[in-house]
């Protein structure tokens, strides 16, 4: 409405410049945009906030085309902050594909940058910024590309329906960097405002307290769905809005792209079944479904109709976490609702995810050959497709682990959401192309994804590997490559390719759909193949933006290609490419207590981890103490972490006066400056063993976990090592920033006091 | 004027007035209309449940009357602007089924339809009667069978619906009409499948449904042996269903789905028995 989105500073006037701008001339078929983009302040949620705007607009304006003509974008960068633009989905030479550092150098402030490309398909397509996080500001629009009305492929009843793009989108008020930064220190703050926080005292309430231990015994910090809280989800830009044109009896072609950087939607429609009719830009044999899941970057057009009079329809997009949702109401009158979806059981899917995860981090999926979303693990989440959960009911759920030697049905039903229920969800086995689309022969390569990570550490990667860490892969112009990718992870990801679409293998035979990306869920193979034809340096990523910015990628490049005549010191640009996944997090913390200072400060990346910690009374008989450790994570799930590590500690005569350690060493306690060799283990219910040999040959051995999830907000905190020391804390937290702290030192004694986080 | 407008909406800032028609019936429709309309200092809704009309009393910078109609129809409620989900509506209690303003859809029509014509049918001519009189335990096992599917859905709410026309089809038997081997069973285990009927209706909560659900099929089972059935039913058996002790329910269907656990375990059991 017209709360949610206003747009101040100037907007009008750039408005205006931008309705002179825009001048399309037909007649030498260049279609001629003029995009300025400028830093606003927005409103969506009562607090005005920063985003950027072109043409002061949120979403970025539809782009129009015809194929056959030759697009020419003006981009007008206005902000104090370099920028670029990404053709998503759109075939072109790699110099115009937009992505900074790879196939161009970014548009700088006050740069005038233009991107020239002839159109040579149709379809539904969308552009968004490919520099750091600008996408989640609001730098997303729709590009339409319309078939010449001559085009043999033309539908009639589907390419001449009305047509309204929509583009979807999340906003968040936090900054993204931030957003960014909370992901990779493992925050739990996005949980807590979800109300998915799933610690021990609800796991008992749900008669699950087993499953959270199981849970934690194999590493595994509370999963959602999505990891980001998100203040408000949107169509093109509004929470609510109407399409009051349309009569009824009348269809409707809406074209929509998801924009959002991190949320996959459910679309669901009250006026009956959605007819799916294209896919990433791509035709695909009409099929009619009750509701579908739009992954992050993904297209889809679905027809769907006006029944009655008087009513408008309700087109619902959800996030896949449930928390919320945006409604389009199509046609003219009272709005016809359709019920929302029910909130996830997360307690089910925690359980789901015990039984597939094995103890070495890897996933087992028990023998089922998973693909193409057929089968939905998270079905057991949904109410509506596996009932309500049900609080204790003896035999049923829970704990009791006794349905495994029960007569089981196959498994794979057991994950067959269109199986389950009579509600027709789509999944990429249902999309056929109405075309022959066969790849030209050719020799072909196969290329292998494992795609890896661990949520822990929010580290995304492709066979361990993050992209500043492995070698760009070198295709041959005319060999038809097939990519045969394994999802080892614990979420899902649309894994999207530049400047080609792919076969997917989806038992379609010649008529195996067109897509340019494919979400694929945990344990899922899916079978992907392209015909190498247009030479240049191609992004292959994860469309999750703080995925992909954690290096979750890789570069394909050809063979004997000629130089990108854009880039021309190839070295530097690399390693500023790279600079987005080596960057190192920022995080610190302090306990201001009554009986000293406790606190930490760390700066981590994929790989290297630098942090220090200390414990500062406010007399000398407390002492001081402080301790610094380098490490490095080793292995896929950064169990292992050697470190070095420098010691220093000053007091005179504690409450603890304890001078040997339980190996019988004499131990320099009240001045002591000490170097140290050491390693970190984290081990079964997420307790990290630390053991650490110092210059003076002094061992010690520590165990200790923080952060035990009692409550929604209290966080228990236990150490104990061998230098006798110990401490018991428990944390409630009252804001993001902001919690209270009571804990027992063996050193410092009884505190209580506020603690303040970054 | 403005000073008495502000003390009468005191709790809520930039405080906006409208009145809307919200359709409904009663006291319970009241409570939860409001209920679904309030937020705390932010909205207020009061609805006259003699004139339909609500006020709608809220902060105009932190929301709008959309925004308020829109989650009471999520509630059930249909008024001007929001048309509830059919679901929605469907799962308020009995007394709040107010009547609609939108066409029903065909749906609902057939429906209507079938329970208006049934009584009628043989109160006069009696052909309809024995016809009916066979009838009479067919609906009880149709009550029965709807039930079943409700508790395979895990739908306590629609089970207990469900429970309520078996109840109505299980008053409605005329036992002296009934078959003598039909009777005597009927006699034998009446009292017991009301019981059950009823603590089924009683609650929404699938797991004291299931266990009236238990001894409810093994009566059903003694009654259904000795009526004739035009088709075959199927006596099926779940192992495991309370602590291993086992369970067993009836199906028009040989393949097994679950009454017991749902998805959670659908297709867990076997065929007992095939009674023709
Ligand atoms: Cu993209
Ligand atoms: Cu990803």
């Amino acid at each position: 409405m017209n709360r949610s989105q206003r747009i101040y500073k100037s907007i009008v006037l750039t408005v205006i410049i931008a309705l002179f701008a825009v001048h399309i001339s037909y007649g030498q078929k260049v279609v001629r945009y003029h995009l300025y983009v400028k830093d606003t302040m927005v409103n969506f949620t009562g607090k005005e906030k920063r985003a950027i705007a072109v043409n002061g607009q949120i979403p970025m304006p539809t782009l129009t085309f015809t194929e056959g003509d030759t697009a020419e974008i003006y981009v007008h960068n206005e902000m104090k902050e370099n920028t670029s633009l990404h053709w998503h989905g759109v075939f072109l030479p790699n110099q115009e594909d937009g992505v900074p550092y790879l196939t161009q150098m970014p548009i700088e402030p006050g740069e005038t940058y233009i991107y020239r490309f002839p159109i040579i398909q149709h379809g539904t397509h969308w552009y968004h910024s490919h520099s750091g996080l600008q996408e989640q500001l609001g730098m997303y629009g729709s590009m339409i590309l319309n078939k010449r009305a001559n085009d043999p492929t033309f539908r009639k009843g589907i390419d001449d329906l009305p047509t309204v793009p929509v583009v979807l989108s999340e906003w968040t008020d936090y900054n993204p960097n931030n957003v960014e930064r909370m992901l990779h220190n493992a925050s739990d703050w996005f949980a807590i405002k979800k109300g998915a926080t799933q610690s021990y005292s609800e796991a008992i309430k749900a008669g699950h307290f087993k499953t959270k231990v199981k849970n934690e015994w194999k590493r595994m910090l509370a999963m959602d769905v999505s990891d980001v809280y998100y203040d408000r989800f949107l169509m093109n830009g509004k929470n609510q809005s109407t399409l009051s044109q349309l009569k009824t009896g009348e269809k409707v072609r809406l074209r929509i792209s998801n924009g959002g950087a991190s949320t996959n939607f459910w679309l669901t429609y009250a006026g009956g079944k959605i007819t799916v009719v294209a896919n990433d830009g791509n035709d695909v044999e009409p099929v009619e479904v009750d509701r579908l899941l739009i992954a992050v970057s993904e297209t889809y057009d679905l027809v769907v109709s006006i029944p009655a009079e008087n009513t408008a329809y309700e087109f619902l997009a959800t996030p896949e976490d449930r928390t919320k949702s945006a409604s389009l109401y199509v046609g003219s009158g009272t709005k016809q609702l359709i019920s929302p979806l029910p909130r996830l059981k997360y307690f089910e899917g925690m359980k789901m995810m015990n039984g597939m995860m094995k103890m070495n981090g890897d996933l087992d999926d028990m023998g089922m050959n998973m693909s193409l979303n057929q089968m939905d693990m998270n079905v057991v989440m949904y109410p509506e497709i596996t009932g309500e959960a049900n609080k204790k009911d003896k035999g049923a759920s829970g704990d009791q682990d006794e349905h495994a030697n029960h007569s089981m049905p196959s498994m794979e039903d057991q994950y067959n959401s269109n199986k389950l229920s009579d509600i027709v969800t789509l999944n990429y086995a249902m999309l056929q192309s109405p075309e022959n689309t066969t790849l030209p022969e050719g020799p072909v390569r196969e290329l292998r994804f494992e795609l890896t990570g661990n949520m822990n550490r929010y580290v995304w990667s492709l066979d361990n590997k993050v992209v500043s860490e492995a070698d760009k892969i070198l295709i041959r112009k005319g060999e038809n490559v097939r990519i045969i990718m394994y999802n080892n992870s614990m979420m899902r990801h649309p894994m999207h390719l530049h400047g080609h679409d792919f076969r997917v293998l989806n038992g379609k035979g010649k008529n195996a759909p067109l897509k340019n990306i494919i979400d694929i869920m945990p344990m899922e193979t899916d079978t992907l193949e392209f015909n190498a034809n247009v030479y240049g340096d191609w992004f292959f990523h994860c469309h999750i933006l703080y995925h992909m910015m954690s290096g979750m990628g890789r570069v394909i490049g050809y063979e004997n290609q000629p130089k990108n005549p854009l880039i021309k010191n190839p070295r530097s640009a690399q390693r500023k490419l790279f600079s987005d996944d080596r960057h190192f997090h920022f995080m610190a913390e302090n306990d201001f207590a009554t009986n000293g200072n406790d606190g930490m400060l760390m700066f981590q990346n994929t790989r290297w981890s630098l942090g220090t910690e200390w414990r500062l009374g406010y007399n000398d008989m407390h002492g001081y103490e402080t301790e610094t450790h380098i490490g490095r994570y080793i292995g896929k799930m950064q169990w292992l972490m050697p470190f070095i590590g420098f010691d220093w500690r000053y007091r005179k005569m504690g409450i603890d006066e304890q001078e040997e350690n339980l190996f019988g060493q004499s131990n320099t306690k009240d001045n002591r400056t000490q170097f140290s060799l050491g390693v970190a283990y984290t081990l079964p219910m997420l307790l990290i063993l630390e053991t650490e040999v110092f210059h003076d040959g002094n061992v010690r051995v520590q165990l200790m976990r923080e952060d035990i999830p009692v409550t929604k907000r209290a966080r228990m905190a236990l150490m104990i090592n061998s230098d006798k020391e110990y401490m018991v804390g428990l944390r409630y937290i009252l804001a993001k920033n902001i919690g209270l702290r009571a804990h027992y030192d063996s050193d410092m004694g009884f505190g209580v006091g506020m603690n303040l986080n970054y | 004027m403005l000073l008495s407008f502000q003390s009468f909406s005191a709790q809520v800032d930039n405080s906006k007035t409208s009145t809307v028609k919200i359709y409904g019936n009663c006291g319970m429709c009241e409570s939860a209309i409001e209920k679904a309309g309030n937020v705390k200092k932010v909205a207020t809704v009061e609805w006259n449940k003699d004139s339909k009309i609500a006020t709608l009393t809220y902060d105009s910078v932190k929301t709008n009357q959309d925004e308020i109609l829109r989650r009471i129809a999520l509630a059930g409620y249909d008024s001007e602007h929001f048309f509830a989900p059919d679901e929605a509506y469907a799962k308020l209690p009995a007394c709040c089924h107010y009547e609609r303003a939108k066409a029903a859809t065909h749906k609902d029509e057939a429906m209507a339809n079938s329970t208006i014509n049934k009584p009628e049918a043989g109160m006069h001519d009696h052909s309809a009667m024995t016809s009916q009189d066979k009838n009479q335990l067919k609906a009880v096992y149709e009550g029965y069978f709807s039930l079943k599917d409700a508790l395979i859905k895990s739908d306590g709410s629609a089970a207990s619906a469900k429970a309520k026309d078996l109840l109505a089809a299980i008053n409605a038997v005329k036992m002296e009409t009934l078959k003598p081997e039909e009777h005597t069973v009927w006699m034998k285990v009446k009292e017991d499948v009301t019981t059950d009927a009823e603590h089924i209706t009683e609650t929404k909560e699938v797991s004291h449904q299931r266990d009236h659900f238990t001894t409810l099929s093994k009566n059903m089972y003694q009654l259904i042996k000795v009526s004739k059935n035009d088709a075959p039913v199927y006596y099926q058996h779940c192992p495991m269903y309370n602590d291993g002790k086992g369970a067993d329910w009836l199906s028009k269907e040989s393949a097994i789905k679950n009454p017991y656990y749902g998805s959670q375990m659908l297709s867990c059991g076997k065929t007992v028995e095939t009674i023709n």
